[in-house]
């Protein structure tokens, strides 16, 4: 465990003194800004349904689809290539504290680039009246439902040894996650599969439920079980030298 | 402190070792040696655990410690330099051997002692807050063995370490591990055979995935002794006389091959019949252009070593 947090803050370490991460949270923030500018007309600035119209609009979709797999494409992918991955595999470390340690690292980096908007927040906040559950749990669903995209990120990062086939594989895996949504069209209302569907639907419960606040402690249950399944699987197709 | 016995590895069909079984004595400095493929890498994956060998494996103990039952224990009995030393350029070389100490084990307190220490061993303590993606090849290898050392582990496994350095690093990164002689005990694995000669105490010959040979320097030294040749140029026109000195030539027990050229002999035999040579040029009153030795090099005996008749009569 000591292993996995001194590889955690090493991973922290150097995608912070990389210009790489600066410049994302800087387009980010530029992009997503101008994004809740937007939302705000369309909303005429009601601030109640700015954050259901400014985090379960597209462009928020893009930012959740995208960012994790350009966080993660370096990941194991990179080292394996280089054969930094051996180095590090010979002091003894296994492999599911590097695939853990590593995906905290992105995961990390992924929650601080939605921060980076809660000064933005904070000043509607001093001009009119926001709800900051409602706020506070969305963040939370945008949180969870990383963090498994970030496992898929890391996931593909082990399948591949280029960081751009990593990305691209990964940003595979989220499409494939977020169309499950659409799956709703073929189904009636009352019908049980519909049900499995808005249950597995990242659309459904971000864009419908959290953004309402709405809080289904069943859909952080299910997004962390999907991430841990994913990171142990992770591990699993690093051991694969060794099969 | 490394005994490997019946190791084998299989990737799928491909056996890429095959029953291994060699020792490395403590204190000692072994050449590993043998082609591309040869199996060097995949031994070195095994000893630092990247690799699990096949279950029909017997033994493989390094620091007396049974990689097998308690890998972790065993890993960190070794550094290892490899062949393809990939260093985070974004940090700074202190930086890195910090989060490498940490990894390894050494204690919270002990750490920048350890950097400071290991810096010093390898002659690099000015690039201390130097930046990973500024330092020359020959530095980064010294950082790749700095971080080698880190936790003072007994056995040292070197991958092609002078790789891609130019003449005088090459010196210097011998001379480095020529220092850790009698400290550590060094497997080193080298296409250069000239640097094996020089820096090792005993080589191990692998190929196709099977240990030819294990000697210590004393034994191959004798065989170049015996496999050297001398050059002997003689002015002598005369065909009758020429074929005296082949004839004499011929009759000396030392000899075992003699090739005549014009008037140049080319003798298979030890150095010490040259002094026999000079004695008998003088009673002959042989004028001697040119007398001598061409010693052989570990390069030839490596050749012989897994040239195909050597596999044929091993296997």
């Amino acid at each position: 465990m000591k292993r996995a947090y001194f590889l955690f803050r090493k991973e922290l370490t150097s995608i912070f003194v990389s210009p790489v991460a600066w410049i994302i949270m800087v387009l980010f923030t530029l992009v997503m800004g101008a994004n809740l500018y937007l939302s705000m007309i369309a909303v005429s600035g009601d601030l109640k349904q700015l954050v259901a119209a400014g985090y379960g609009g597209l462009v928020s979709w893009f930012m959740l689809l995208v960012i994790p797999p350009l966080i993660t494409m370096k990941s194991l992918a990179d080292e394996n290539r280089q054969g930094a991955l051996e180095v590090l595999m010979v002091t003894g470390i296994s492999d599911a504290s590097v695939v853990a340690a590593k995906w905290a690292a992105a995961w990390i980096f992924y929650v601080i680039l939605w921060c980076c908007l809660l000064p933005l927040w904070g000043i509607l906040g001093m001009v009119g009246v926001l709800d900051t559950g409602v706020l506070f749990v969305t963040h939370m669903g945008l949180f969870v439902v990383g963090a498994a995209y970030c496992a898929n990120g890391i996931l593909a990062s082990a399948l591949t040894s280029h960081p751009l086939a990593s990305a691209g594989l990964a940003f595979m895996f989220n499409v494939g996650l977020f169309m499950i949504h659409w799956l709703r069209f073929f189904f009636r209302p009352g019908d049980l599969e519909l049900l499995w569907v808005e249950y597995l639907s990242a659309v459904h419960h971000i864009g419908d439920e959290l953004t309402q606040g709405i809080l289904d402690i069943r859909v952080f249950v299910w997004w962390g079980s999907f991430t841990l399944l994913t990171l142990f699987l992770s591990a699993r197709v690093l051991e694969r030298r060794r099969w | 402190m490394i005994e490997i016995e019946n190791l084998s590895l299989s990737f799928g069909d491909r056996r890429a070792l095959d029953d291994v079984s060699f020792h490395v004595p403590k204190g000692a400095v072994t050449g590993f040696i043998g082609e591309n493929g040869a199996g060097k890498t995949s031994t070195f994956r095994v000893l630092t655990t990247w690799l699990l060998p096949d279950p029909e494996t017997v033994s493989v103990r390094v620091g007396g410690i049974d990689l097998l039952k308690d890998p972790h224990a065993a890993c960190s009995r070794v550094g290892v330099l490899p062949e393809q030393l990939a260093l985070p350029g974004e940090l700074r070389v202190d930086e890195y051997l910090k989060f490498r100490s940490r990894l390894k084990g050494v204690s919270g307190n002990r750490i920048h002692d350890e950097v400071v220490r290991v810096l010093n061993a390898v002659n690099a303590p000015e690039m201390i807050r130097r930046r990973l993606d500024t330092l020359s090849q020959g530095y980064r290898q010294r950082i790749g063995l700095a971080d080698a050392l880190l936790g003072d582990p007994p056995v040292l496994l070197l991958d092609e370490p002078t790789r891609g350095l130019d003449p005088r690093q090459i010196t210097q990164f011998r001379e480095l591990i020529d220092g850790l002689r009698g400290n550590h005990t060094l497997l080193l694995s080298s296409h250069v055979l000239g640097e094996v000669e020089q820096v090792c105490d005993r080589i191990c010959v692998i190929s196709e995935g099977q240990i030819r040979l294990e000697e210590d320097r004393e034994t191959w030294t004798q065989r170049l002794d015996q496999l050297g040749r001398l050059h002997l140029e003689l002015d002598c026109p005369d065909t009758k006389a020429k074929s005296q000195v082949t004839q004499w030539l011929k009759e000396q027990p030392e000899v075992s091959a003699v090739e005549n050229e014009g008037s140049v002999w080319s003798i298979q035999a030890d150095r010490t019949l040259r002094t026999r040579i000079g004695k008998k040029a003088l009673d002959e009153k042989w004028i001697i252009q040119e007398l001598r030795s061409e010693p052989a090099t570990l390069e030839s005996l490596f050749l012989q070593w897994t040239g195909p008749e050597n596999k044929k009569a091993q296997s």
